[in-house]
């Protein structure tokens, strides 16, 4: 292939040469005849070159420069257009982003104040849920503190009463003397009242 | 069959003559209707309208972008005509540049088409396929470059006067009002000069070149007119010699075709644009 394009290049070289070469040597085969002044030429001349010039100017001028000049102005608008366009994208590309930037910025302090804010708000939660059981906790010990007071009055004074009791019909049947329902009530009062005195002594 | 006068080879061979007496314009008292440079010229306009409308033709392609999209042969003179328009015409039209760039196009291309033709070797052919001399570099004629380049100063002239107006004219007399007598002539002098020096140059570059390439092979003839072996001695360097100048010839085509279009771009620059340096110094300083 490359060998092929080789010869292809040298052929082009080799015909490319005879061309010049044949170009070169025309003028000195150029049939005779015509006159010899370099000047040679009159208003024939002039008046071809007019016209064929003038013909060359309407018809490039309408058909090849037209759509030339009008595709090299149209491109130049476009480019300009492009530049300019992407000159106010980046623009605004660049506000937005510092737009967002300062979103970002104010969004990151706003979580931060938020989580802040729960932050305390937890803590005032939890001294408070705190404190509210702190004094549940001494409200259920007060109540079981009076319950048991109670409970051991009462203990205490069915113990005085039974003790009285059987006291009394310890000493009756020591006594052999029956005492009657009323003293006995009276003797086991007296005993408690005695009892009570000693105990608040 | 050969012409031993290099001259020969360059100057105009008309086909069609007719007698006319127009003073300067027909030195010869003839005008020539047909010749081969004018078969050239003609040529070249065909060429021209032929082959750039095609390639331009409106793109089939769709959407907004692809339509954007030059490519293929078109690309190529896209390239040659936005360098005009950008590196050489706007840097002197200024706003005007879009207003002549359609002129300044046509020009090169004219140019260049005219001077790349008279590269060809069908002025061999063509004597023997139609018993005329059709070949040969149109803008190696003095009256080819010359009507190129008055067409050039009537546009400096016409556009000056109508997108400068007074402006324009106060160009003629740069001095006090009082050395006008002296300045307007001079400046006329100078358009007209810029003129001139626009045809001479193209005419003696084209000329010359082609003047040399005749010489040189001219050598052949000399020699060979001695013996057959002085005629191929002498034939190897002149041949080669012969390729190497019309390789510069192809590059002088391109190079004059550049040069009238840019000093024609920088004359008609000159006649419409205008630069205030006395305002543009005062607010410098």
């Amino acid at each position: 292939m490359k060998k092929r394009n080789m010869q292809i290049r040298s052929l082009l070289v080799v015909a490319i040469v005879a061309i010049v070469a044949a170009a070169a040597v025309s003028p000195a085969f150029a049939a005779e005849g015509g006159n010899e002044n370099i000047f040679s030429g009159n208003l024939g001349n002039a008046v071809w070159t007019l016209l064929i010039f003038g013909a060359v100017l309407v018809v490039l001028g309408k058909y090849a420069w037209g759509p030339l000049l009008d595709a090299l102005q149209k491109r130049e608008q476009f480019i300009r257009d492009a530049l300019v366009e992407a000159k106010n994208d980046r623009e605004d590309a660049q506000a937005r982003l510092e737009e967002y930037d300062s979103k970002l910025h104010e969004a990151r302090a706003e979580a931060t104040a938020i989580v802040e804010e729960g932050r305390r708000d937890g803590e005032v939660v939890k001294a408070r849920l705190e404190d509210e059981a702190r004094q549940e906790s001494q409200k259920m010990i007060e109540r079981a503190k009076r319950e048991i007071d109670v409970a051991k009055q009462t203990a205490i004074r069915e113990l005085y009463s039974t003790s009285a009791q059987l006291a009394t019909d310890m000493a009756s049947r020591i006594l052999r003397k029956e005492l009657s329902a009323a003293e006995r009530e009276k003797l086991v009062a007296r005993s408690l009242d005695e009892l009570e005195r000693m105990d608040t002594n | 069959m050969t012409g031993t006068n290099p001259l020969d080879h360059v100057v105009q061979h008309p086909i069609v003559e007719a007698e006319l007496d127009a003073g300067l314009l027909t030195p010869e008292g003839v005008v020539t209707l047909m010749s081969d440079h004018i078969a050239m010229t003609i040529l070249a306009g065909l060429v021209l309208c032929i082959v750039l409308p095609l390639a331009f033709r409106r793109s089939r392609k769709t959407g907004d972008i692809d339509r954007l999209v030059t490519t293929g042969f078109a690309g190529a003179i896209e390239v040659i005509c936005q360098y005009l328009r950008k590196e050489v015409a706007e840097p002197t039209l200024g706003e005007h540049t879009d207003r002549f760039i359609k002129y300044v196009w046509s020009l090169f291309f004219f140019v260049l088409t005219i001077n790349l033709l008279g590269m060809l070797p069908i002025g061999v052919i063509t004597p023997l396929a139609f018993g005329v001399h059709i070949g040969g570099t149109a803008t190696g004629n003095i009256w080819v470059t010359g009507t190129l380049a008055v067409i050039t100063l009537v546009m400096m002239v016409i556009n000056g006067l109508r997108l400068g107006k007074i402006e324009y004219l106060k160009h003629f007399c740069p001095g006090p009002w009082w050395m006008a007598p002296i300045l307007v002539p001079v400046e006329i002098a100078g358009l007209l000069a810029k003129t001139f020096a626009l045809a001479v140059r193209l005419f003696a570059n084209m000329l010359a070149g082609h003047l040399i390439l005749a010489v040189l092979l001219g050598f052949i003839l000399a020699a060979g007119s001695v013996s057959a072996g002085a005629g191929f001695g002498v034939a190897i360097p002149a041949v080669l010699g012969s390729v190497g100048i019309s390789l510069l010839e192809i590059f002088v085509a391109f190079l004059q075709a550049f040069i009238f279009t840019f000093l024609t771009t920088l004359f008609i620059g000159m006649s419409v644009v205008f630069h205030h340096d006395d305002h543009e110094e005062a607010t410098a300083h």
